[in-house]
């Protein structure tokens, strides 16, 4: 039985985070029957562990729902979660090309967001009907009518009818499942013409090969179609397609409209990309989709495996997760101090984070993570240009003409009373002050355009901690500036960690060198000898710390009946030391190389 | 050749540092206890029918605390069931307080030849603080009663304020008291003690501190004639202490009575810590050991080394490669080189150079394979 797509409704939930995105998706789930109440986990479609627990959508999930409208038609809504973090903003506009309509959420009290604006603009760009909601009405703070008029006035959407919701309680849930009928349009499309499916997930199974998440566009794909994508030669036969309920559940035939997965027993990773196009073999597609715009790393740090011989474990780990994660760049890396590894991009220092736990939980391995860096153009006095991520890389300061760093613009929402402590903060952050509007009379949009360098660090944690966790910050690239930056080295025992260098402008060198040392100092536990931990800038030393040696290491009292629980006890300070690296002859722990980051707190 | 450690676990009253398994509330069970005793000696005899023991020692608790007959009806006891050296070293741990004449002739009179007193410190507020029942006066009528015999001194620092001048007085007394071997132990705070709770708010020197007086105490201990031959360990004239040095050079030793460990036939045991669970397996004929270990391999190359090296004489090369048919430098050449900055090799003997002795845990660890 072949679907007529009249009846397909593709959307999907944006939001700014903590408004309440993936209650509504629950919710919407409940009302159409997809889950029984029993069977309703908290937060379904937060399926990896690391989502639940930190409350936010790390990755997209689509989900089928059947839905009887008052018109007596019943239609299908393909729902396509999306995260809702400033640095996933690619992975959200990889769910909106697979989408006709966009729900966005707002909630009652807090008002337009700093992402509920990126996320609106992004929905927008890409020619979705932008339905808004208002959200969390069973809160007594709640101001719809104030809200709504932010909507119209800020994002220029009519916002008139916006359901007023709450996702928590169901109050008026159905009026947002009967908009999305009326609202969003239905697919365009042809299931007669040749394959178009548009791959906007993947992930590898065990058993299934590759399992490509996609929108078919035009056509028809079922079991035994033989398949190709645009990007690579080879052909596969489709050994099974089927749609998200949310759990996956196999069908006849995927057409156009639809939104489900292919498995196709594709072994290896490369062979799919995110972006690409499916057609078929015979008669296929002559153009590829429109693909997506490649999310560009904007932040890398060296990931090494904490016991050297764990390289391939490393290796494998990561082209795992890169396999769903088109933002994920990775490249071999090599440094003098943590041996094989690799130099990896990330989209932010969130992204970053969440690879990291990734890493240790699901593929249960230790890594060093080093300073995070952004790239840097260098422009050469032999007139070449250079683009350097890691520090180490970077030529000596005679071969250099000048250098570029990256720059974004920022737009932040704050209540007034904070305006003067982020201005502050922006100010120390070497921002340079563009605009500020008062939206009404409890919020402040304040614009800045910021170096990135300044951002990775602990912008975020300095912001929530300045406003109470008032503020909400977005940004975008805004290309790059010339900037006077030197390299930061931090010797230990007097030689250069390679691993500990970074790159930072010349103004904030002294005192983040200072910064670093006292971290290093309190971070690097006392050994068998003093180690000096100096920072210096282009050969000069700029600060210097010092770890005494210890001075008592010794288990007291050794006699006959302690010779078990004394050795246990050495046991367990070998175990500890295991969580250490040999920088030379001094023990570094792991976690030392990514403290350093947190020094520039408020002072 | 091997040693004999007997447990007392009865004291008048427990130190605020002591984790020792010591009971001040059970003195009514002296009786029962050391009847448990003589018949674990007269088990463990049975079962290491070959032994010959070199020395004696006992320990607690306070085994000065109770009557001196049970002390020597032990005596006997061990001497009938096991083939004592004729010179061997019998030492008791006393303290001072609950000492007389009589107990010291009796003691005497069984062959005991080494009193080793828990002074601890030389003033008298100190002692206080730390729960002890005496005086630095009653350690001076105890040695009065021991003259001209082979007395130690125990010596605790690293207690609250502490000087090293006033661990220098506590040295003097311990001299003027006629010891000839003396103990210098820093002050441990185990879990589960009083003094866990002075440690935690930080009002017990700081290992930084205890390490300076430790230096301090070394040369004032070398300048009085004392020579190191352990970590915490100095005496006069090769007055060292043989039960000890045993136990630090991998030999054999029974251990008999509540908590007590032994080492025979390459297996660490340890009996039960709870004394009347020690008494019921005893009176019924059942094994009062609550663990028990054969120690082979890596496990007891790392211990031959562990234990040589706390010892200012190292350990021997050859006895190493003798014992475990193995050849040291191939096996541990590398680390050898890599700490070489720590240790002295001579010969055929390995040890920590002096001034990293008081920090050996990290260079012992780097001979603990993984």
């Amino acid at each position: 039985m072949s679907i007529n797509k009249e009846n397909i409704r593709n959307f999907c939930i944006v939001a700014h985070i903590d408004h309440g995105k993936s209650t509504l998706a629950d919710r919407l789930m409940e009302k159409t029957g997809q889950v029984s109440e029993r069977d309703m986990e908290e937060q379904l479609l937060d399926s990896m562990d690391l989502e639940r627990e930190r409350g936010i959508t790390i990755k997209l999930t689509p989900v089928r729902m059947f839905y009887k409208a008052k018109d007596g038609k019943e239609y299908i809504f393909n729902l396509i979660d999306t995260p809702g973090h400033v640095d996933f903003t690619y992975e959200v506009s990889r769910s909106l090309k697979a989408c006709e309509g966009a729900i966005l959420i707002v909630d009652a009290t807090q008002g337009v967001q700093a992402q509920t604006l990126a996320n609106a603009y992004l929905a927008i760009d890409n020619d979705l009907e932008i339905m808004p909601v208002i959200n969390k009405m069973d809160l007594a703070s709640a101001r719809p009518d104030e809200v709504a008029m932010e909507i119209e006035d800020i994002l220029g959407i009519e916002a008139t009818d916006a359901p007023r919701i709450s996702a928590k309680s169901g109050l008026n849930v159905e009026d947002v499942l009967e908009q999305i009928v009326h609202k969003v349009p239905a697919p365009k499309g042809d299931a007669d013409k040749p394959l178009k499916a548009l791959i906007f997930d993947s992930y590898y199974d065990n058993f299934k090969g590759v399992i490509c998440f996609v929108r078919v566009v035009d056509g028809t794909v079922k079991i035994g179609t033989k398949i190709k994508t645009f990007m690579s030669d080879k052909q596969f036969d489709v050994t099974e397609v089927g749609v998200f309920s949310p759990k996956m559940q196999p069908k006849d035939e995927l057409s156009a409209g639809e939104v489900g997965y292919i498995a196709a027993s594709i072994k290896s990773i490369e062979d799919t990309a995110v972006g690409d196009t499916i057609t078929t073999v015979i008669g296929g597609a002559q153009e590829a989709l429109p693909g997506y715009q490649k999310a560009l790393p904007m932040v890398f740090s060296g990931v090494f495996p904490l016991d050297g011989s764990k390289f391939n474990d490393l290796k494998d780990a990561l082209l795992k997760l890169k396999l769903n994660d088109a933002a994920l760049s990775i490249e071999p890396d090599n440094s003098a101090a943590l041996g094989f590894g690799f130099r990896c991009g990330f989209l932010g220092l969130l992204h970053m984070d969440v690879i990291q736990e990734r890493i240790e939980r699901e593929f249960d391995l230790q890594i060093i993570t080093t300073a995070p860096s952004v790239s840097y153009k260098v422009y050469k006095t032999d007139g070449q240009q250079l683009v350097v991520e890691n520090p180490t890389h970077l030529p000596p300061v005679t071969e250099i003409e000048y250098m570029e760093e990256p720059i974004i613009n920022a737009s932040i929402f704050t209540p007034p009373d904070y305006v003067g402590p982020i201005m502050e903060l922006c100010q120390f952050k070497r921002g340079v002050y563009k605009d500020m509007v008062y939206l009404d009379k409890t919020r402040v949009q304040l614009k800045y355009t910021l170096p990135l360098n300044e951002i990775i660090y602990d912008f975020f944690d300095s912001l929530k901690s300045r406003t109470k966790g008032y503020a909400s910050f977005d940004y975008e690239i805004a290309g790059y500036q010339k900037s006077d930056l030197v390299k930061l080295d931090m010797l230990l025992n007097g030689d250069i960690c390679d691993a500990l260098s970074i790159i930072v402008h010349k103004d904030k060198a002294y005192e983040r060198g200072r910064q670093i040392a006292e971290k290093l100092k309190d971070v690097i536990p006392r050994q068998m000898f003093e180690i000096p931990i100096q920072a210096a800038v282009g050969g000069k030393i700029i600060a210097r710390e010092t770890v005494k040696a210890f001075r008592k290491d010794v288990l007291a009292k050794c006699y006959g009946g302690d010779v078990t629980r004394k050795k246990k006890l050495l046991e367990k300070q070998k175990e500890g030391k295991k969580k250490m690296r040999s920088i030379g002859t001094v023990e570094i722990p792991s976690e030392a190389f990514i403290s350093i980051l947190k020094t520039d707190n408020d002072r | 050749m091997a040693g004999l450690y007997l447990h007392i676990p009865f004291c008048k009253q427990k130190c605020t540092y002591c984790d020792f398994a010591s009971f001040p509330k059970e003195m009514g069970k002296v009786d029962s206890y050391f009847a448990c005793l003589y018949r674990e000696i007269e088990g463990r005899s049975k079962q290491y029918p070959k032994t010959i023991l070199d020395t004696i020692y006992i320990g607690g608790g306070t085994p000065s605390a109770v009557d001196s007959k049970f002390i020597m009806g032990a005596i006997r006891q061990i001497k009938k069931c096991f083939t004592v050296k004729k010179d061997a070293e019998i030492t008791i741990e006393l303290n001072p307080g609950t000492v007389d004449e009589k107990k010291v002739k009796d003691y005497l009179s069984v062959g005991i030849n080494r009193f080793s007193i828990g002074l601890q410190t030389g003033f008298d507020d100190q002692l206080k603080k730390l729960n002890r029942i005496h005086t630095a006066k009653d350690f001076l009528l105890t040695t009065n009663m021991l003259k001209g015999q082979n007395i130690s001194a125990d010596i605790l620092i690293g207690l609250s304020e502490q000087t090293a001048e006033e661990v220098y007085k506590t040295i003097d007394l311990a001299i003027a008291g006629g010891a000839s071997h003396i103990s210098v132990y820093a002050l441990t705070p185990e879990v589960g003690t009083p003094i866990y709770t002075d440690y935690l708010n930080g009002e017990l020197l700081s290992d930084d501190e205890v390490a300076d007086i430790y230096d301090k105490v070394v040369i004032y201990l070398k300048e009085k004639g004392f020579d190191r031959y352990e970590v915490s360990n100095f005496a006069k004239n090769g007055f060292y202490s043989r039960h000890n040095m045993n136990y630090w050079q991998r030999g054999e030793y029974i251990g008999v009575g509540v908590s007590a460990s032994s080492f025979m036939e390459n297996r660490r045991f340890t009996n039960t810590f709870k004394i009347d669970e020690y008494m019921n397996a005893i009176i019924y004929n059942k094994n009062p050991e609550i663990s028990s270990e054969i120690i082979e391999g890596e496990d007891a190359k790392f211990e031959f080394i562990m234990l040589g090296l706390r010892t200012t004489n190292g350990i021997s090369i050859d006895k190493f490669n003798k014992t475990f048919s193995s050849d040291f430098m191939s096996e541990y050449g590398d680390i050898l080189k890599q700490k070489s900055k720590f240790l002295d090799l001579d010969g055929d003997t390995l040890k920590i150079k002096d001034e990293y002795l008081y920090v050996q845990n990290d260079i012992i660890l780097s001979f603990m394979k993984d």
